[in-house]
């Protein structure tokens, strides 16, 4: 959990022992030979400098599966963020689910930082649990919930009778994939907010206040901006797992669930095009560096940590 | 004057917050209460109590091996991570190095790439490598993405325990190892604990990378998710979820609150370790 009123620590180096090196050595060793490597390697082979891996692989230094992917109207269509291309879809997509799980958490966040007492970090627990407990199960429960002959329509149509059918919108729609993705993350955009707002120190608002200045002014004026680090946060934090998303689209999203994750997915799968889908991988890595580049500044990835 | 809010926007606040609680929570209860609806589909209406689903998926050999799998999956992922996570965090908390930026960056960076490029990247590494996907594979991917979280886990409490203490222990003539096993270690062992959970439920749960690496191995992840993909799934999957949902819910929070009444003891440990060295020796921790 998030904590107070960190001391001073001193940070000398301690005397003898293992080289900083040495201790790093098996860490790093992993995640180099497991992590960066491949990375690597998909870069390589979406321009043909590996080849063999799959039937069709193009044995040659070449930009082809960058080209058919950037101008295929299927796939990304050119830089045209409202069109069709399924990478465009996702974007919006994470867009959408990244908002939504904010506007869910800040007032949230701002209640338990500011308003609860001492039973924030309580409180904050019963938000988190949620996250920590299976992504899939808890798929599986909406899906008990929305689907046509689902709790929610049974209940409507059989036990009530106010319907006569199951509510068309309510599942394999837009509107499924985002609600039950927003469910997913809203806990976790909720800590970093919290751990921001937490920081806040309570004199600015006395001295806003004893300037004259109203809670909204206040919160307008103070608090908010200087929360803006945790919301940014959140958003990144949302939004960079939810482009390469295509678990819960499909499970929730029928037909319309098929995004640029399922993109990548289904030409290593099934269409056995594998350089085509390590070109749509790479791109998702280069869409996250620019938005890191962006907005790195503001990520404290240890505001995440709870 | 409270600041933060007026009294009517404080209970306009609470409610919202208990609207979320109830949000988060209701799909939960709903599955738990339905898996005792006497009915093969999870709906109305309510046909009456029974344990039925729950004595047919104990008696799912399928399921029970699925379970059993991802449990030793996750055992093996979760103690490697640990093992790797607690030295790496040890650096990046007590350490100044040259290169200490990169190798945090690098060890963190796993939480900022899109699980479909980790699942692309390790199917062509291993393809490559003409390594043969299943158990082994899964563990080498799940350590990848549980690493950082352990590390975050374990930082802050490292960041938390005094310097002095160790250093107390080195200057009655402890070597590094003693000092570690004796003062730092059983300080730590909360934050250690709280990692390895945190592992554990990462790997248990994880579907991204088995969908690509998991050759014909099954977990329970992938067992669930080709489930989900059929029209109709077996009556016993709600029984199953809401098991294997309430363990995990009671470990993680039992797991929490061991972490918090931690913390709290830190707190006075912190407090005498700021007075003058003497005392701190005499401290019992």
């Amino acid at each position: 959990m998030a904590t107070t009123g960190l001391t001073s620590r001193r940070r000398r180096r301690p005397s003898g022992g293992a080289s900083s090196w040495g201790i790093v050595a098996a860490p790093l060793t992993w995640v180099i030979v497991f992590f960066v490597t491949p990375v690597i390697m998909i870069a390589i082979y979406s321009v043909g400098g590996i080849s063999g891996l799959s039937p069709n692989d193009i044995e040659e230094w070449t930009i082809t599966p960058w080209k058919d992917f950037t101008t295929s109207p299927v796939y990304m269509g050119g830089l045209n963020p409202l069109g069709s291309g399924l990478f465009w879809k996702s974007i919006r997509m994470s867009t959408i689910v990244s908002f939504t799980s904010l506007v869910l958490a800040y007032p949230i966040a701002y209640l338990l930082a500011m308003l609860a007492g001492k039973r924030k970090y309580t409180l904050l627990l019963i938000i988190i649990v949620p996250f920590l407990t299976s992504y899939l199960l808890r798929v599986l429960a909406w899906r008990v919930l929305l689907n046509p002959q689902g709790v929610i329509n049974t209940f409507l149509v059989d036990t009530v009778g106010i319907l006569n059918g199951p509510i068309p919108w309510l599942f394999n729609s837009s509107f499924s994939i985002y609600l039950v993705l927003s469910y997913v993350w809203v806990p976790f955009v909720a800590l970093p907010i919290f751990v921001t707002l937490e920081g806040i120190d309570e004199h600015l608002l006395e001295a806003s206040s004893d300037l004259g200045a109203s809670r909204w002014k206040i919160f307008r004026t103070v608090t908010l901006p200087l929360s803006m680090p945790g919301v940014i946060a959140g958003f990144i934090f949302v939004f960079i797992p939810t482009i390469g998303e295509f678990i819960t689209p499909q499970l929730v999203g029928g037909p319309g669930g098929f995004m640029f994750g399922s993109a990548i997915q289904s030409a290593f799968s099934f269409g056995l095009d594998w350089q085509f889908g390590s070109a749509m991988a790479m791109f998702l890595v280069f869409t996250v560096a620019i938005l890191l580049a962006i907005f790195g500044r503001y990520l404290n990835v240890r505001s995440v940590a709870g | 004057m409270n600041m933060a809010a007026s009294r009517s926007g404080r209970g306009a606040l609470w409610v919202a917050f208990w609207l979320l609680v109830v949000f988060l929570y209701a799909p939960i209860l709903i599955l738990i209460i339905f898996s005792f609806n006497d009915r093969e589909l999870v709906s109305f209406p309510w046909e009456g109590f029974t344990t039925r689903w729950y004595h047919e998926f104990l008696a799912n050999e399928t399921i029970l091996k699925a379970l059993k799998t991802s449990a030793w999956i996750a055992a093996g992922a979760s103690a490697v991570t640990t093992a790797l996570a607690i030295p790496a965090s040890i650096a990046l908390s007590r350490r100044r190095f040259f290169g200490k930026g990169l190798v945090s960056g690098f060890l963190l960076a796993p939480l900022v790439v899109p699980l479909v490029v980790l699942g692309t990247a390790m199917l062509i590494l291993f393809n490559y490598l003409g390594f043969p996907f299943g158990p082994l594979t899964l563990i080498i991917g799940h350590v990848i993405i549980a690493l950082p979280f352990a590390i975050l886990t374990i930082v802050p409490r490292l960041d938390r325990i005094p310097v002095a203490l160790e250093e107390a222990g080195r200057d009655l003539g402890a070597n590094w190892w003693t000092t570690f096993r004796t003062i730092t270690f059983p300080l730590l062992a909360p934050a250690v604990l709280s990692a390895y959970l945190i592992s554990f439920t990462i790997s248990f749960d994880e579907i991204v990378l088995a969908s690509f690496i998991a050759g014909s191995t099954t977990t329970f992840p992938v067992y669930v998710y080709s489930q989900l993909r059929l029209p109709t799934q077996l009556p016993q999957m709600p029984a199953v979820a809401a098991v294997v949902l309430v363990v995990s819910t009671i470990v993680v929070s039992l797991a929490e609150i061991v972490r918090a009444r931690a913390d709290r003891a830190l707190d006075s440990v912190e407090r005498v370790a700021d007075e003058p060295a003497a005392e701190v020796v005499g401290v019992e921790v």
